[in-house]
């Protein structure tokens, strides 16, 4: 098996990886980078916790291979917040208790992160069908769905 | 999972390579599918040969006929402003597919190699008499959907070819479309029963001039009812005539039981469904119309 060497750029850095081609951006983010905030469960693309963005889209790690993210921005939840200050998403999640055993919540952030750079001032409809993608399963869903709200209002002032 | 993996950046390179690999190789577009069947063993490539590197084969051209490249992904077909009016179904269609991850990168082209019987586009293509391009060592062919979708997971395609598009015609005046899907759950489902119709209506709008109704999962492949689209032609389109219809189409179904439906309900779910999309249809040629 001949090994790919792929130059990543994720979170704003560069980061050179030699992995064999089958490998997925969710396996080299968790075991080659260390970067564990991008969880795995179902690896299946049901679940959403390996939710990341790639040039602002979301998408799900577990079943995009690391070679097609050469030349692409990744972005996890270990860089969405900014000099060492909690995103406003983070914040939101924090203050409406939105946050239990905590699993699904990174995958939650970068899932409505993508969703409100695009429409920043969503109903609560349109930021529960932004995260259908993401499942929860402890939550209900409608603390999450409060903290996105509010995190939405907050940005646009 | 193991392979050797290419990127190759032209058709033709990705075409030399379908053919050098043959059964041994697989083209890959958006992966939700393909990954997953070879992460459950399901297919065991030696080659994958990516395609997102290749040019041309993302782009939609709707200016008169329609052309939809193979690589466009189902949020491309969700947005674009051509598939807001009569070709609605297509947007219809689209935005249940998954979640936004997997709408972000899945592809038209993928939806239906991958040949799903309860794939969500494949049937508003069917309706739209949709045409697939094929590009293999041989040169280029185009053939109807209808009849490319030979099984589950099964198409006409030929080891080493390649799906480069999809076309179709422009609805005239007086047509329009429509896609419905039940499911257990509004979003992350796949269909117990999805169902697209287009009708054109003649000049005066008083009889069908022409009707397609295609259903997914409720038979081997997405497929039509040719049926119940001859029995509306030359019809008034009546509340009668269009649960008639929906009748028709139930009849002509074959669904199977299993773990999401009982193979009754989804006949129940088809009469219900064909008789309420062509009941939306016919509302949204007349709003067009007034």
């Amino acid at each position: 098996m001949t090994k790919l060497a792929l130059t990543l750029s994720i979170n704003g850095q560069r980061h050179e990886v030699l992995t064999e081609p089958h490998r997925t951006l969710l396996d080299v983010l968790r075991t080659d980078l260390g970067l564990t905030g991008t969880k795995e469960n179902c690896l299946e693309a049901e679940c959403g916790v390996c939710t990341a963005l790639v040039d602002g889209r979301s998408l799900n790690a577990c079943i995009l291979l690391a070679a097609q993210c050469q030349g692409r921005e990744v972005l996890t939840i270990e860089g969405v917040g900014r000099d060492g200050q909690l995103h406003p998403l983070q914040r939101a999640f924090i203050e409406h208790g939105a946050v239990q055993c905590g699993y699904c919540i990174p995958a939650m952030i970068l899932s409505a992160k993508a969703y409100l750079d695009e429409h920043p001032t969503p109903t609560e409809g349109q930021v529960r069908e932004a995260l259908a993608g993401n499942l929860c399963r402890c939550t209900g869903y409608q603390k999450i769905v409060d903290a996105v709200l509010a995190a939405a209002r907050k940005l646009a002032d | 999972m193991s392979f050797e993996y290419h990127e190759p950046t032209s058709v033709a390179e990705a075409i030399d390579l379908g053919a050098r690999f043959g059964a041994d190789g697989c083209f890959l577009a958006g992966g939700t599918d393909l990954i997953i069947h070879m992460r459950r063993g399901k297919l065991h490539p030696r080659h994958v040969v990516s395609l997102h590197r290749v040019p041309g084969l993302d782009g939609i051209d709707a200016n008169g006929s329609v052309a939809v490249g193979a690589l466009v992904t189902h949020r491309a077909l969700e947005r674009h402003v051509a598939f807001h009016g009569r070709l609605r179904a297509l947007v219809e269609g689209a935005e249940v597919v998954g979640g936004h991850q997997v709408r972000n990168v899945g592809t038209v082209g993928g939806n239906i190699v991958n040949a799903s019987p309860a794939a969500d586009v494949t049937p508003v293509l069917l309706a739209l008499d949709a045409a697939v391009t094929c590009a293999g060592p041989e040169g280029e062919r185009t053939l109807p959907l209808d009849g490319f979708l030979v099984g589950p997971g099964q198409t006409a395609l030929r080891p080493g070819e390649l799906l480069t598009s999809i076309r179709f015609s422009a609805l005239s005046e007086r047509s329009a479309t429509a896609f419905l899907k039940a499911g257990r759950r509004r979003a992350m489902e796949i269909a117990v029963v999805c169902v697209a119709v287009r009708l054109t209506l003649d000049a005066a709008g008083e009889r069908c001039t022409e009707a397609r109704i295609a259903l997914g999962a409720v038979a081997p492949t997405t497929r039509r009812a040719r049926g119940a689209e001859q029995a509306l032609v030359g019809q008034a389109p009546t509340q009668k005539a269009l649960r008639e219809v929906g009748r028709l189409a139930a009849a002509e179904s074959e669904p199977i039981s299993d773990v999401r439906a009982s193979a009754r309900y989804r006949t129940l779910l088809v009469e219900t469904l064909v008789t309420r999309a062509l009941t939306r249809c016919l509302a949204r040629i007349r709003d067009t119309a007034s």
